[in-house]
């Protein structure tokens, strides 16, 4: 692979350069790029956001903050909606190539993923906000809340290395799905001794069983999301393929560099 | 100097031109001979400015050592200026980097120039890496987001952090130069603390104080009724019973005013019929046994109000009180409700006892009395407008107040116009 392709996408994040700026024959091309990856930051802002609110309406028993995280899932759509259509415009019109080509394509399945989210957190808010109304268990949903909070930080993680163009900690990040997968299992055991133990618990614990399972979903579709980055940085297509072998190839890749 | 030179060359010249028996021919030798030196000595010179550097410099005499030795005295004074600005940048950068508030240099792009220490931490920003990046990429808190685009940097912006430690951080832009602008980024969760400890005190206070409250009137109710009690402790009691009651009422503004200040979102809500609504009002304020003699209805517009239905029955509610409270029995309150292109407004007019001017500003602070004496014998909370204001900015309305006094008043709330609904057909056709 060659160096150029390696240094497309980075070019954008450094818009200031002057030299980076002439790459592109047209200076809108290069805004319109920008603006582009603003646009979906500002969507991945709001669904962490989301996801903090229907998480905080879980733990505290506040349904109309559960309703109005369900409420304003739209909200999401809609921008999935415009970035779209801006994509759309820009392969159009512009014809991207290489580093400028991926981008665009990467932002489009991103976007896709970042909607499921909002999806799911929605359904976490409904959940939460029907939840408000029985008596809340002695630990307060602990685990849940444990589980919630490492999602999060994986979350902040994805959309920081896709502002970055950061390939490792993508990498890192996507290799936190594990731990993710880890404890939704504990809390599907846990879950499935709460029912054994006392069935009038069994309405509960089954929607909290939804819950971590959209939880668990989050956290697969924040590891595409990082897949989407290792493409567009490097030009190559890492899903379904293990993160170790990624992992060794990339670092092949940096002696070679070297 | 030079002169004396040329001349010993030509001299020189002309001598060799005698020995070589061609005059001119000698002339022309010595002199190209010199010419060459002193090009040799110029590209040295040459050579040692491309160098960059005052070390080696060509040793030479005449005009070229002249020449090095200026260029030296530059090179020196321009490194001395260098170093000094370099000091004085440094230490300002030290100064503002151990600032204990944070501070990012921002572009016209709101592309990061350089930031501090603390705005890096509090931030999660890195290092060299993150400088030229756009800070709403890094910083995608929605609200933040808002702000940035709004335009409007009057006030900062306060967000909570939603992953890693739980902060909370307030930001504010500083628009300088041309176009660039600092943002200063503030850690403000002991405030934010201090702030919900303040408003969970006072709920709970308010709770807590009901129940013995409850005990209290309970037991006066049954004392009053008593056949057996000596008639001289009738009106103390009744008093006992009105003041008790007026506790009450306080205790129950008390909390819907905390419950209004704990969610600081605007409301979404349904839309409501303004017509009903004040009509029923209407209703309350003829069933007092001591109410104004008029209470005229002036609805002008079809349209409904978006907004909680319960909050907003309370504001209402409140301001009628008020209007029915200050306004005697001869005088009358109008209610109006009209919509124009500014959006949807209500207002309550009396012809009652009026406000001074220097109170206006102050009437929706809790338990503020423009006259003591007589809200004490009305028997109000004080809480009222306090309560009337917080649903308001929560709908994002605004409350204007007018007043002549002895002449009377009127509240008036301006709603935004995306606050207004078109009636469906089917209700407006009921209506008329």
């Amino acid at each position: 692979m060659s160096r150029h392709s390696l240094r497309g996408p980075l070019r954008y994040s450094r818009a200031m350069e002057a030299a980076d700026l002439s790459h592109h024959t047209s200076r809108r091309f290069n805004e319109d790029l920008e603006r582009v990856r603003t646009k979906v930051l500002a969507m991945g802002g709001f669904v962490e956001e989301q996801l903090h609110r229907a998480l905080t309406a879980l733990v505290e028993g506040d349904s109309t903050l559960g309703q109005s995280v369900a409420m304003e899932d739209y909200k999401v759509n809609g921008m999935e909606v415009s970035i779209d259509e801006e994509c759309s415009r820009i392969l159009a019109t512009r014809a991207p190539t290489a580093g400028d080509l991926r981008l665009v394509v990467a932002t489009i399945k991103t976007i896709t993923d970042l909607e499921r989210i909002g999806d799911e957190c929605e359904k976490v808010g409904l959940i939460a906000a029907r939840l408000a109304n029985v008596e809340r268990p002695v630990d307060r949903y602990r685990e849940v809340k444990h589980l919630g909070r490492t999602l999060q930080v994986i979350m902040h993680d994805t959309l920081d290395a896709f502002a970055r163009m950061d390939a490792d900690l993508a990498l890192r990040t996507a290799r936190q799905d594990r731990i993710v997968d880890e404890e939704y299992e504990a809390i599907q055991r846990q879950s499935i001794t709460f029912m054994m133990e006392d069935p009038r618990q069994i309405r509960r614990a089954l929607d909290i069983m939804w819950v971590v399972r959209s939880l668990e979903r989050v956290g697969d579709h924040a590891k595409n999301i990082c897949e989407y980055v290792i493409y567009m940085v490097h030009g190559k297509d890492v899903r379904h393929t293990s993160l170790d072998a990624i992992e060794r190839e990339l670092k092949d890749r940096g002696a070679q560099r070297r | 100097m030079l002169a004396l030179r040329l001349l010993l060359a030509a001299l020189g010249g002309w001598l060799l031109g005698l020995l070589l028996g061609r005059l001119w021919l000698g002339v022309a030798l010595v002199l190209a001979a010199m010419l060459a030196w002193e090009l040799l000595r110029l590209l040295r010179l040459v050579a040692w400015l491309r160098r960059n550097s005052d070390e080696h410099a060509p040793e030479s005499s005449g005009p070229w050592g002249d020449a090095v030795a200026l260029i030296l005295r530059l090179y020196r004074r321009k490194r001395y200026h260098k170093q000094r600005l370099l000091r004085v940048l440094r230490e300002l950068r030290q100064s503002t980097a151990a600032m204990p508030d944070g501070v990012v240099v921002l572009n016209p792009q709101a592309e990061m120039l350089w930031f501090n220490r603390t705005a890096a931490r509090l931030l999660s920003l890195r290092g060299r890496g993150d400088v030229g990046l756009r800070i709403e990429n890094l910083v995608r808190y929605p609200e933040f987001v808002h702000y940035l685009r709004s335009g409007d940097y009057s006030n900062p912006v306060v967000v909570r952090t939603t992953s890693g430690t739980d902060l909370h951080i307030s930001m504010q832009m500083v628009p300088y130069g041309a176009g660039q602008s600092l943002l200063l980024v503030r850690d403000v969760t002991r405030q934010a603390q201090l702030e919900a400890m303040r408003k969970d005190f006072v709920a709970n206070a308010s709770h807590e104080l009901r129940s013995p409250l409850t005990v209290i009137a309970g037991y006066l109710e049954t004392l009053a009724q008593d056949p057996a009690l000596d008639p001289v402790l009738a009106p103390p009691l009744a008093e006992m019973q009105r003041q008790g009651q007026r506790m009450n009422a306080i205790l129950s503004d008390l909390l819907e005013l905390s419950k209004l200040e704990a969610s600081e979102r605007e409301v979404v809500g349904e839309p409501i019929d303004v017509a009903a609504l004040l009509a029923q009002l209407r209703q309350d304020v003829l069933a007092r046994a001591v109410h104004p003699g008029q209470v005229q209805l002036q609805v002008d517009s079809a349209q409904q109000l978006i907004g909680d239905p319960a909050q907003i029955h309370s504001a209402f509610g409140n301001l009628v009180d008020n209007a029915a409270k200050y306004t005697p029995a001869s005088g009358s309150i109008t209610l109006r409700w009209w919509s124009d292109a500014e959006g949807g407004h209500l207002s309550v007019t009396d012809t009652g006892v009026g406000i001074a001017p220097e109170h206006i500003p102050r009437l929706t602070e809790r338990f503020y009395r423009a006259d003591p004496g007589r809200s004490r014998v009305t028997g109000g909370s004080g809480l009222g407008l306090a309560i009337v204001k917080h649903v308001l900015q929560r709908h994002g309305a605004q409350l204007a107040i007018d007043s002549t006094e002895g002449q009377g008043s009127r509240f008036t709330c301006h709603f935004p116009p995306q606050r207004l609904h078109v009636a469906p057909q089917s209700s407006r056709a009921a209506a008329l």
